[in-house]
């Protein structure tokens, strides 16, 4: 390969990320509005961030929906994963079509769907609505992760412990989990963050006092009214230079094993 | 004869305590597996999507007056048509951006590999809503583009932001990444030895690449290239955002039929089009490849 075709990829990638970084120093801008370069630097924004309830509530409301997200998505998705890979049922087919569909469905047309169903069950603007249709739309992410793991699992081990007279359950219990257990915390990982992230479903049910993180940050984009979004901005992209860092410092210290190739 | 015995007795047995007979079927698996989710998604999935589809043909009355009204007038078919061909440019300009970055990261491993992928997951990983701000500053009327226009004498500067060409600038930007993962997944597979052949028997890399590894990497473009043009067609936040306000796509449209025009029925008929565009292409995919690649 080309020494050129290399400093073509790297400076596309580079091009790729740079534009973001701009929402760091306009965090700490003075100018009220979108001004960049900035006229003046202060800590103003983050501070707001963190006293105003405007957005110290749709954070906590977002941490606490894409917790109840991750614990149903999880509750209900994983049994699904192991029933889908490991049994032949009559609608398997089926349930997988409609295991994988709320991935299909574009989100505006479920969140028309969610704002007049939920309207007649009185769950508009509740924090539970919220939590209900992510769950849906994030029981997919974590299916395709652990079908995914369970596909390249040795099932071996669990003849040898059924063979050693380990009952279905203790084999779970003490065998299958133990060797999954990466594969669920990255599901429920996903699942957390499939749900913090939504926007779309979000903007149209959730009310006042149920507002997510994300719909805060977009009626105020709409309004252009509080500069404590660029703090919003940045904090959230500090979030996932945080675990992109951490994952690439844990593979510096612990060199990986050679994958298989596929 | 034991056997013949026994069968009988049992199927008395479960015949006289039926209840507990479904229990145990229903507590074994897979059903107990996958019956909770089939029953949630049925009850919160299928049900809300059911009441598009029929708020589509029932309100305001019952029939197709709203599709009839979609398709007669020239603003929705105009929305439509746009919605179609941003999406052709974000997944075609998406794609001349991936493609080098999934090419080098998947041919060279190493540190110019690892940076790559770093790169993309962390631009995977922050939010539309992060990135759709950066391109608000960006193209803004006091950001650095105009600014630059203006120091170069280009007056009065042109208007960027809140136009078609701004979202479909940031959406092409936004979904590079998922390209580059569909793009990566195929290349990876790529054997190696096929480019070292063709080089000994004396082809350029040029031409070794042309016509030995871009068609060996094409189902990994038609994967992100479906995927990349389905997130668009649905797109919402950063047209809304950033787009321009007359020019609507299509969700941006079903989200002013919902909100300003508070018209259920015609939001209703506006989504089950885009859902019908969707399903299509997804079923054409199907058909070709198999649904189940996707994703992986």
């Amino acid at each position: 390969m080309s020494r050129s075709t290399i400093i073509l990829a790297v400076l596309v990638a580079i091009l790729l990320t740079g534009p973001m970084f701009i929402v760091v120093p306009m965090s700490f801008s003075t100018a009220p509005s979108l001004e960049f370069p900035p006229p003046g630097f202060w800590l103003g924004y983050y501070r707001r961030f963190f006293s105003d309830p405007n957005w110290t509530g749709p954070l906590f409301n977002s941490f606490a929906i894409g917790f109840g997200t991750m614990v149903l998505a999880m509750l209900f998705g994983a049994p699904a994963s192991f029933a889908l890979m490991r049994h032949r049922f009559r609608f398997r087919s089926a349930f997988r079509m409609l295991v994988l569909s709320p991935l299909i469905v574009p989100h505006i047309v479920m969140a028309l769907g969610y704002y007049s169903y939920f309207g007649s069950l009185g769950l508009v603007q509740s924090m539970t609505g919220v939590i209900l249709a992510h769950t849906c739309l994030t029981i997919p992410v974590v299916v395709l992760t652990l079908t995914s793991a369970l596909a390249n699992f040795d099932r071996r081990v669990e003849n040898a412990a059924a063979g050693l007279g380990a009952r279905p359950l203790t084999t779970f219990r003490l065998v299958t989990f133990p060797i999954l257990r990466p594969a669920f915390l990255v599901a429920a990982l996903f699942a957390f963050i499939h749900s913090f992230d939504e926007t779309v479903i979000a903007i149209f049910i959730s009310g006042r006092d149920s507002a997510t993180l994300p719909r805060q940050m977009f009626n105020s984009f709409q309004m252009e009214a509080d500069p404590a979004i660029s703090a919003a901005s940045s904090l959230l992209l500090a979030a996932v230079l945080v675990v992109i860092g951490a994952r690439w410092a844990a593979r510096l210290v612990k060199p990986q094993p050679a994958r298989a190739k596929a | 004869m034991a056997v013949e015995l026994t069968r009988p007795a049992l199927a008395a047995e479960a015949s006289a305590l039926p209840a507990r007979a479904l229990l145990v079927t229903l507590l074994r698996p897979p059903v107990i597996l996958y019956v909770p989710a089939a029953l949630f998604l049925a009850a919160f999935f299928l049900v809300p999507l059911g009441l598009v589809v029929w708020m589509s043909v029932s309100d305001p009355e019952f029939g197709f007056g709203n599709y009839a009204t979609f398709f007669a007038s020239r603003y929705d078919l105009a929305v439509l048509a746009r919605t179609f061909q941003t999406a052709f440019v974000v997944t075609l300009a998406s794609l001349v951006f991936a493609y080098p970055i999934a090419y080098v990261a998947a041919r060279r491993g190493g540190a110019v590999g690892g940076f790559l992928l770093g790169v993309v997951a962390l631009s995977f990983w922050t939010s539309f809503l992060v990135r759709t701000y950066a391109w608000m500053v960006i193209l803004g009327a006091k950001g650095p583009v105009v600014g630059l226009l203006t120091a170069l004498g280009v007056s009065p500067p042109p208007r960027l932001l809140f136009t078609t060409f701004a979202a479909t600038f940031a959406m092409a930007h936004m979904l590079v990444p998922f390209m580059v993962l569909a793009l990566y997944a195929v290349m990876k597979r790529i054997d190696e030895s096929y480019m070292r052949a063709a080089a000994s028997l004396g082809a350029r890399p040029l031409r070794a690449f042309l016509t030995v590894y871009f068609p060996q990497s094409l189902p990994g473009v038609v994967n992100g290239a479906t995927l990349v043009f389905i997130t668009c067609l649905g797109f919402y936040v950063t047209p809304t955002l950033i787009g321009s306000p007359q020019d609507k796509m299509i969700a941006g449209r079903i989200g002013q039929e919902i909100e300003q025009l508070l018209d259920f029925g015609a939001a209703s008929a506006t989504s089950m089009i885009l859902l019908a565009a969707a399903l299509a292409l997804f079923t054409l995919y199907d058909r070709f490849f198999g649904l189940d690649r996707m994703w992986r």
